[in-house]
């Protein structure tokens, strides 16, 4: 921690100041001459300061942070600043010049000496502005309390256990800026409540005064201040994630290694989802590092184990049972009226899926078809049968609802192995089929072509209907950074949706029947988020073959599919009505959205949709509308109590 | 149906006892053990679960199924095109009406319900839903997985918590 302090006093000098009285200030900068024995981690990111200075320059530090006063408010202060203390602060931005920042000791002396001479107001909690190693010259100061400029992808990393509120945090991938960092750094104070927010204007007009609410905009070209409590943190999380990703792709693996280490210590600050999220973005950035140095690790997970994990998946969030649920929505509505139906599953596992669906089917008016189901899985390492054991758990429920029923178990290392002929499947006059892949067309981008050959298959097939559920974010992308960011932002929304319907649980285990134990609820949590943190290591410490985690949006799915000659299938209001009163189901309930987007179905957190259900023929655009109602189960019309 | 015999006989001679000591006194309910079947087939689902507690009689006809799914079918109505008959046989197959109540339906009518506000009636979209669910939970008490027969199994497990109300600040 001692490292953190200088380093966040270093940064806790000004940012760019402007020169006096213009209209666009400009700030001078003075180059001077490298010095020897300059602190290394400051260095690396674009500060000198000599190691025997350090602890001057924090002192002087803190005596700039009381100077500059009462802005902000106490030590766990809010966003904005206070626009009573905005004389000084202005006068720091429009009056001073200020020369080469990022040699901290003279700079902080000469903003001390330009500090003591106006009157001081009483010295509170302390005042950052961030920092940009070399200053652009337009830049104005301290105008905007929060987010830096940039375009926004890291999104609302949850910090409501702090209960200071979102931040809408934007990349920054061009170079390695972290927020200035007041003196006194409160570690998870949680208690600083709604009133720090708040502006204290003691002087209540002000020609700079920015609204902490008005967080959300910002100028292009404002710098953020960042007001003391472990909400900072965060914000330097964030961006020392960014920070090291970009180091790793421009194989800067000395800031990277420094970087990595500041993450693990910046992560244990954090309480919460951000704390999970940013430890395993850490390990996977590690991974990444020393993979070049260290020979290649085998990172893939025996298949049973992942089974079991995806199992604590399925009952601990609802995205999984949304998936299921609105495929075999889908798919009821296109056997309609089939007597003999056949499903090919591309990813078996335990077979979740079917029970559901032949429920479905045994209870529509006309009685049950006679079903058919393909299983595909993966070879198990220890040679024990898994497909044919769900097999006969299936079979066995079959038997018990009396519905005509037939399983055949296919063992393929990959998809794009499965030839037409290998399935057996009758002419299409005589059954019905439908191909379903929930999270496995993804990986199938891994190899090229493979995902053609396997788009080839399944058209070959002839089936009724193509169920995909995927992911809903680019994490393919050939540009290191950009994956790194868009999966921070992605998995970030994810922990924080299984904070949200998880943490309930932990209290006092089940209500009803005592079926699970008070600790078991949350090692299902911790079980999900393992499951969640496989699929990090693969995004972003893997490789070429090895990743296989490749999600890619709607559009870019609907291209692929559209191009390969499938014409979309819109799911009815049916499956978006059993979609919205499942997810009103779980703890979380509030924060789950379903949203139709022409025809699929989004499930997302918030505003951020997280998996699509979409469904496909081959062939032209058709809608369930063009079906007639043929049972009860899927009329589309509305509910009559 | 022993035990009821004889508790029917000594509770005839009590009732002639109290019936020649106090002749206001009538029928009673445990006299007719199909009229009080009737009654209870009207009766709502946590109405049925304080019968059950009344007496041993009253038990065993709160633990039959009929009972459980008259209360099922009752809001529902017919479900267009849905055979009846069909749909109480693989109902009764996955578990019974009363499971069903007590491990899909109940909780599912409770949090849906606190969602949209009073609702008298259920929907068929949520009959629908506790019907999937419950075929899960058919599945998993199948093949061993949960908690055995008493509590809902594991996948069922998240509409059986203690749902907090919690206030996130943003």
């Amino acid at each position: 921690m001692k490292r953190e302090h200088p380093d966040s006093g270093g940064s806790g000098s000004g940012g760019d100041f402007s020169a006096p009285a213009a209209a666009n200030g400009k700030s001078k900068c003075m180059e001077e001459p490298p010095d020897a024995g300059v602190d290394e981690l400051l260095a690396a990111l674009g500060y000198k300061v000599r190691s025997s200075e350090m602890a001057d320059v924090a002192q002087k530090l803190e005596q700039l942070e009381m100077a500059m006063g009462g802005i902000g408010g106490g030590g766990g202060g809010g966003l904005g600043f206070c626009g009573g203390d905005e004389g000084v602060v202005s006068h720091l931005a429009m009056d001073t010049v200020h020369y080469n920042p990022s040699d901290l000791s003279t700079w902080l002396e000469s903003m001390l000496s330009e500090l003591n001479a106006p009157p001081l107001p009483p010295p509170s909690a302390s005042s950052t502005a961030s920092n940009h190693p070399p200053p652009p010259p337009t830049e104005i100061l301290l105008d905007d309390p929060l987010a830096p400029a940039e375009s926004s992808t890291v999104a609302t990393v949850d910090f409501s256990h702090n209960r200071h509120g979102h931040q809408i945090y934007t990349s920054c991938p061009s170079d390695y800026e972290l927020k200035a960092i007041p003196g006194r750094i409160v570690y998870g104070s949680d208690d600083s409540g709604p009133d720090k927010k708040r502006v204290k204007p003691s002087k209540p007009s002000s020609a700079t005064t920015v609204d902490p609410p008005a967080a959300t905009s910002s100028s292009s070209t404002a710098r953020p201040v960042v007001l003391v409590d472990s909400q900072e943190t965060g914000i330097r999380l964030v961006h020392t994630l960014m920070a090291c990703a970009e180091a790793v792709q421009q194989e800067n693996l000395k800031a990277a290694d420094a970087l990595v280490k500041q993450i693990s210590l910046l992560a244990a600050s954090q309480g919460g989802p951000m704390r999970k999220v940013a430890t395993y973005f850490g390990d996977a950035l590690a991974r990444r590092i020393y993979r070049r140095i260290y020979p290649s690790e085998d990172l893939s997970l025996d298949w049973a184990f992942s089974d079991a994990l995806q199992m604590h998946f399925y009952e601990t969030c609802p995205y999984l049972k949304f998936a299921h649920f609105t495929a075999n929505q889908a798919i009821l509505e296109a056997f309609a009226g089939h007597s003999m139906v056949h499903v090919i599953d591309f990813g078996m596992k335990q077979g979740m899926q079917w029970p559901a669906l032949m429920q479905a089917l045994a209870l529509r008016p006309g009685g049950p078809p006679s079903f058919r189901l393909t299983g595909i899985g993966p070879p198990q390492p220890d040679n024990s049968d898994a497909l044919q054991q769900v097999g006969w758990k299936l079979a066995q429920l079959a038997e018990t609802i009396h519905v005509e029923f037939e399983y055949r178990g296919f063992v393929a290392s990959s998809l794009a192995d499965l030839e037409p002929y290998m399935l057996d499947v009758r002419p299409s006059e005589v059954e019905a089929i439908a191909v379903n892949s929930v999270f496995e067309l993804h990986r199938l981008l891994a190899r090229p072509g493979a995902i053609d050959k396997v788009m080839n298959t399944v058209k070959a097939l002839k089936p009724k209907i193509f169920t995909v559920v995927e992911q809903e974010a680019n994490h393919n992308s050939p540009v290191f950074v950009e994956r790194f960011n868009e999966s921070l932002h992605y998995y970030s929304t994810m922990f924080d949706s299984i904070e949200g319907c998880g943490g309930v649980a932990a209290n006092g285990g089940g209500g009803g029947g005592g079926s699970l134990s008070p600790g078991s609820n949350n090692q299902d949590q911790v079980m999900t988020e393992v499951y969640l943190g496989q699929q990090i290591y693969n995004v972003v410490a893997c490789e070429g073959a090895d990743r296989v985690e490749r999600h890619e949006t709607l559009m870019q799915w609907r291209d692929r599919l559209g191009s390969a000659g499938y014409a979309p299938v819109h799911l009815g209001s049916n499956a978006f009505k059993q979609a919205s009163m499942l997810l009103a189901l779980f703890a979380g309930g509030d924060g789950y959205r379903v949203e139709e987007n022409d025809g699929c179905l989004m499930l997302g957190w918030h505003t951020r949709p997280l998996i699509t259900t979409s469904a496909w023929q081959i062939g032209r655009t058709r809608t369930s509308d063009d079906e007639p109602p043929i049972s009860g189960l899927t009329r589309p019309e509305s509910d009559s109590p | 149906m022993q035990t009821n015999k004889e508790e029917n006989k000594k509770n005839n001679k009590k009732k002639k006892k109290r019936k020649e000591e106090n002749p206001h006194l009538g029928f009673t309910i445990n006299d007719n053990p199909d009229l009080l079947m009737e009654v209870l087939h009207r009766l709502d689902g946590r109405s049925l679960g304080v019968a059950a507690c009344v007496c041993k009689l009253w038990n065993s006809v709160c633990t039959t199924d009929s009972v459980w799914e008259a209360l099922c079918n009752r809001h529902v109505g017919r479900m267009d095109g849905c055979d009846d008959g069909g749909r109480s046989a693989v109902v009764a197959a996955m578990g019974g009406y009363k499971r069903l109540y007590t491990v899909c339906i109940r909780p599912v009518r409770t949090r849906l319900g606190n969602r949209v506000g009073n609702r008298a009636g259920w929907t068929r979209g949520e009959i629908q839903l506790s019907l999937s669910l419950f075929s899960i939970d058919c599945y998993e008490r199948l093949n061993g997985l949960g908690s055995g027969s008493v509590g809902p199994s594991s996948s069922l497990a998240f509409l059986h918590e203690p749902v907090n109300v919690r206030i996130i600040m943003y």
